[in-house]
């Protein structure tokens, strides 16, 4: 009989500790941090995962400081809670910053926990997590607490292309900090909540004498619309994990695995009449990419990836015939499609984030070129470019490209032609594969002609109208062979279902090295 | 003599005729537009052809689609079914050029009975009753008409010669009071139709829809089948129907008065074929002619129920041209029926249609009642026609036992996937005025309403707890796994790395 009792002393010792761990900086803390509209590090692990499928790893880990008095205040777990779950039923690592205990601030045994996880995200070959939100380092621990940012920068950087790793910033995310996200695939945030920079408006006040605000200077806004940080920004805390949710939908386990395929009810040979008059009569007029990729996806599902970043390009998932592609699109709407620098380095990115993980690419062109101008030439348009053609050569995964309208010079090249290894090159009929459009062309070709002529302008019209007729369609093209095909708009999404899983075992791979040096 | 009919219509009332052809061996054509294509009129014909858009007047509507449809399949009849071209005219008389027999009156009684002037004229001439006033006598002056207003009895409405819509329109309590609002109602037509013109209406107050069955053969032999109480509507959409009606109930002698002028109404045009005259009633058993709906009505079955008449299956013999099989003296009423119309729309919202896919059906059955429906599980609901989608009837020897019946059918009933105004009748069937038959037109929008009646719904707090408690431990079970159970974790992440190992 003493046994027992000797034993549930223990398991109520354990049973109490527990629940000191769960509180985290306690009742206060908890309260000002929900006063702000903020949910605390275990409740947005519980939205972000499958119910009741959380597993904590250290709840009992202290930190080891002895200086300013740290040391009489002992937390369990400290300020970050790690552990692995599962996402509609798949396993993936987390860990999740606690700004209720001293701020959510990173010293020796914060870090050391994420590292754990990571590393076990990485022998698992599984996803990782991150949900940030946290004053910076703990400026008590001193180098201590840097050493440990590096570790975790290490992490971040072996596990890229071998695990899917995403951020979330759930509230602040300062200094040294920012570059563990910036090392992700993805980096969510959530609007007027979060925010991040390498220096806060305190610092570049006193450095630049510029008055600036947390939320303009770092805010969501910010970083998903101008700096291009951001990639998916969410209105709320919760909207924000559900899109995490979304986006794992299309994402598979690790670099070895194939992404999850989901059964869908759209039919497979949905014709959509509507493609066949998509493309206006006027070769000027814009028209809405985005509708184009809703016709001929599975249920128009379509998870964008920098909605408000460059928009003259668009970047996102969808589903084919229940298959997860990455869909790479030049937007007519704005600025005509043209590809400039902020375009080039959204598309690279994102041609490289698939590649890694063997999600096939489904290109769509309709491109006038590059863009022209100092701004654009000063600021390395030649660098940024060279980063997308970089990426679409190196990429071994299913290459689809349709071309509905322009393909103009270096960036039809560009854009997963056929000569850098495009699997299956179709073209709309409306399509206008050329060097350049016929009014530029024109003017080089005949300007002689031209300045010889009594009535230029009616000449300029009639050998424009001429080119268009001999150069402007996608036959000189496909004479060629370097267009696969010429399809009937309609035919696209049945098309592109019956390529996809043509090509479900291709194989092909880059000479053996180190690695590449794409134009950084 | 035809062998083959075409259905022109859609949905429960093209299953309904396509099962009539059937029982007498005749062929059936459906037509269908595109949002048709996997309808269930289409499942039961013998042949469908498409005829157009998803929009009625590219498809429904298209007299020459339909003509090409029954000249190229050899249709010898066309059945227009109620809606679309049934009522028109020019469609009837199409069909005859064409030499197609149109299942439905003659082109001129269907054009009598289409222009309200000239209908409220011919029946009146062959002494039906009509609503007292001056419409159809002419642009009367004010003087006239202060003149016949007496005559005509308070209160009185002052409607607009040109109009609709209320525009122009005044109610007038006293004789003192018509001159001003004479004037006023003659600038706000002028204004509002560029015709100042008016007529006098008597106002009737609190009275009820009651219908006749008409049934005609081409010899002008002409029976009533009875009359349905056709009260219970909400924005002149009848909603529940019953045969007969609790206001006649067993005044036989009331019945064969108001039966006798609906069959002299039919006969003043003419009249073949199957055909509905609707009368207003007030509460001191006066009556007046309506209109006549030239036309197969929605709610036939509560009469077929009633009188053991299979009218669709006359309809078809007598446009053969036999003679009625029935006298008007073998037509007896026996037992109750009632109908409730299932819409696609949602009673808590307005009735806002609810379109979407039908994802499971269970439909009532049992002693006593019969489902007329167009759809099925896995079809889907579009937006471009009407939301009925099925017609509920029951049948009992007596009221309340067709009542009791209409009840346990609707909690029967179980549509998943777009919101039917279900409870809306389930509340309707527990009314107290509706119980004992005491309900006029304005019932249903003035005295009944789903949101008052939703203050006593039921909760069932035990069910939920068990559901939730089901819910929570199956989370827990599913949670406490990684890889689904009885799986094999099939990763290449950990045969790639043994593999690497193995080749070192």
């Amino acid at each position: 009989m003493s046994k027992k009792s000797e034993n549930s002393a223990k398991i109520e010792q354990l049973k109490k500790m527990r629940a000191q761990s769960k509180e985290g900086g306690g009742t206060e803390r908890v309260k000002a941090q929900h006063a702000q509209g903020r949910l605390t590090a275990r409740e947005r692990l519980d939205l972000l995962l499958d119910k009741g499928s959380f597993r904590e790893l250290g709840a009992f880990v202290k930190h080891r400081t002895h200086a300013f008095g740290l040391e009489e205040q002992q937390i369990l777990s400290d300020s970050v809670v790690t552990g692995w779950g599962t996402i509609d039923g798949k396993l993936v690592y987390v860990y999740s910053q606690d700004f209720t205990v001293f701020g959510g601030s990173l010293g020796e045994v914060h870090a050391e926990k994420i590292v754990k996880v990571m590393e076990m995200a990485l022998k698992t070959g599984s996803p990782i997590i991150g949900l940030n939100d946290s004053g910076g380092a703990r400026i008590q621990e001193g180098v201590v607490s840097l050493g440990g940012y590096a570790d975790i920068f290490l992490r971040n950087t072996l596990a890229s292309g071998v695990i899917p790793q995403i951020s979330a910033i759930m509230g602040p995310c300062a200094g040294g900090a920012v570059y563990s996200p910036a090392l992700t695939d993805f980096i969510f945030m959530v609007r007027n909540s979060s925010y991040m920079f390498v220096t806060g408006p305190e610092v570049v006040k006193s450095v630049t004498h510029e008055e600036v605000s947390f939320e303009a200077l770092g805010g969501a806004s910010i970083h998903s619309a101008q700096s291009g940080v951001c990639h998916v920004v969410a209105d709320s805390e919760a909207d924000t994990l559900f899109l995490i949710r979304k986006l794992l939908s299309y994402l598979p386990q690790n670099n070895l695995e194939d992404p999850p395929f989901r059964p869908t009810k759209d039919d497979p040979l949905r014709r959509e009449e509507e493609l066949d008059s998509l493309i206006p009569d006027e070769p000027n007029k814009p028209y809405d990419i985005k509708r184009l990729i809703q016709l001929i996806v599975d249920d128009g599902a379509f998870f964008e990836i920098h909605e408000q970043f460059a928009q003259n390009i668009v970047v996102g998932f969808a589903r084919l015939g229940g298959h997860a592609v990455g869909v790479i699109a030049n937007q007519p709407m704005v600025l005509a499609g043209v590809l400039d620098i902020d375009a080039s380095e959204k598309a690279a990115r994102f041609v490289r984030f698939c590649d890694s993980f063997n999600l096939p690419l489904l290109t769509l062109v309709d491109v006038p070129g590059f863009m022209p101008g100092t701004a654009q030439e000063h600021n390395g348009i030649i660098r940024a470019g060279a980063k997308l053609l970089y990426a679409y050569c190196e990429a071994t995964v299913p290459k689809l490209t349709v071309v509905t309208r322009k393909a103009y010079g270096g960036a039809y090249d560009v854009m997963s032609s056929k000569h850098i290894r495009g699997d299956l090159n179709l073209a709309w009929p409306t399509a206008e594969i050329a060097v350049m459009g016929p009014d530029g062309a024109v003017n080089i070709i005949f300007r002689k002609e031209l300045a010889k002529s009594k009535n230029p302008e009616k000449k300029r019209a009639e050998l424009v109208a001429e080119y268009r007729e001999q150069f402007a369609n996608p036959y000189v093209a496909a004479s060629r062979g370097y267009i696969d095909h010429v399809i009937r708009p309609r035919e696209t999404r049945p098309r592109l279902i019956n390529a996809l899983e043509m090509l479900t075992n291709k194989r092909d791979s880059n000479p053996a090295k180190k690695h590449g040096n794409i134009p950084l | 003599m035809f062998n083959k009919v075409l259905i022109a219509n859609r949905g429960e009332i093209a299953v309904r005729i396509i099962r009539a052809c059937r029982e007498l061996g005749l062929h059936t054509v459906a037509v269908f537009s595109e949002a048709d294509r996997q309808a269930l009129h289409v499942r039961l014909s013998d042949e469908a052809y498409p005829i157009g858009p998803a929009p009625s007047k590219d498809s429904y509507l298209r007299m020459d689609k339909i003509l090409d449809v029954a000249k190229k399949t050899k249709a010898g009849a066309i059945h227009p079914g109620y809606g679309f071209l049934a009522e028109r005219s020019d469609f009837s008389q199409a069909c005859e050029d064409e030499g197609i027999t149109f299942i439905g009156p003659r082109a001129s009684a269907i054009a009598a009975m289409g222009d309200k002037a000239v209908a409220r004229a011919t029946v009146q001439a062959a002494g039906v009753p009509v609503v007292p006033g001056t419409e159809g006598e002419g642009n009367l002056q004010d003087e006239e008409l202060l003149r016949l207003a007496p005559q005509i009895g308070f209160p009185l409405l002052i409607k607009a010669t040109a109009g609709g819509g209320g525009k122009g329109m005044r109610e007038v309590r006293s004789l003192e009071e018509m001159p001003s609002l004479l004037s006023a109602a003659r600038s706000e037509a002028q204004s509002a139709f560029g015709d100042g013109n008016v007529y006098l209406e008597k106002l009737l107050e609190a009275v009820r829809h009651i219908e006749f069955q008409i049934m005609a053969d081409l010899e002008g032999n002409t029976v009533h089948l009875g009359e349905r109480e056709c009260s219970l509507q909400r924005r002149h959409q009848k909603l529940l129907e019953e045969a007969p009606s609790p206001f006649i109930d067993d005044d036989e002698e009331f019945r064969q008065t108001m039966g006798e002028v609906a069959v002299k109404a039919a006969k003043a045009v003419n009249y073949a074929n199957a055909g509905t005259i609707e009368f207003l009633v007030d509460k001191d058993k006066n009556f007046y002619f309506l209109e006549m709906n030239t036309r197969l009505q929605v709610e036939h079955p509560i009469t077929e129920e009633v009188t053991g008449f299979d009218i669709v299956t006359e309809q078809l013999r007598v446009a053969r041209g036999r003679q009625l099989s029935v006298t008007q003296d073998q037509v007896k009423l026996k037992g109750w029926a009632i109908e409730c119309r299932i819409n696609a729309e949602d009673p808590y919202n307005n009735f806002l249609p609810s379109t979407g896919l039908i994802s499971y059906l269970s439909v009532p059955t049992g002693p006593g009642v019969r489902v007329d429906t167009g759809v099925y599980a896995g079809f889907q609901i579009s937006p471009y026609y009407d939301s009925l989608i099925s017609k509920l009837v029951v049948r009992g020897e007596s009221r309340a036992q067709a009542i009791l019946r209409m009840r346990r059918a609707l909690e029967e009933y179980r549509i998943v996937g777009v919101k039917t105004n279900i409870p809306f009748h389930q509340r309707l069937v527990e009314q107290a005025r509706f119980l004992a038959g005491n309900f006029d037109t304005r019932f249903i929008e003035e005295r009944f309403s789903l949101e008052k009646a939703e203050e006593g719904k039921e909760e069932h707090p035990e069910i939920a707890a068990i559901v939730a408690t089901l819910v929570a431990h199956q989370q827990t079970e599913r949670s406490a796994h990684i890889i689904a159970r009885g799986k094999r974790d099939t990763s290449n992440w950990k045969w790639v790395s043994r593999w690497e190992r193995m080749h070192r």
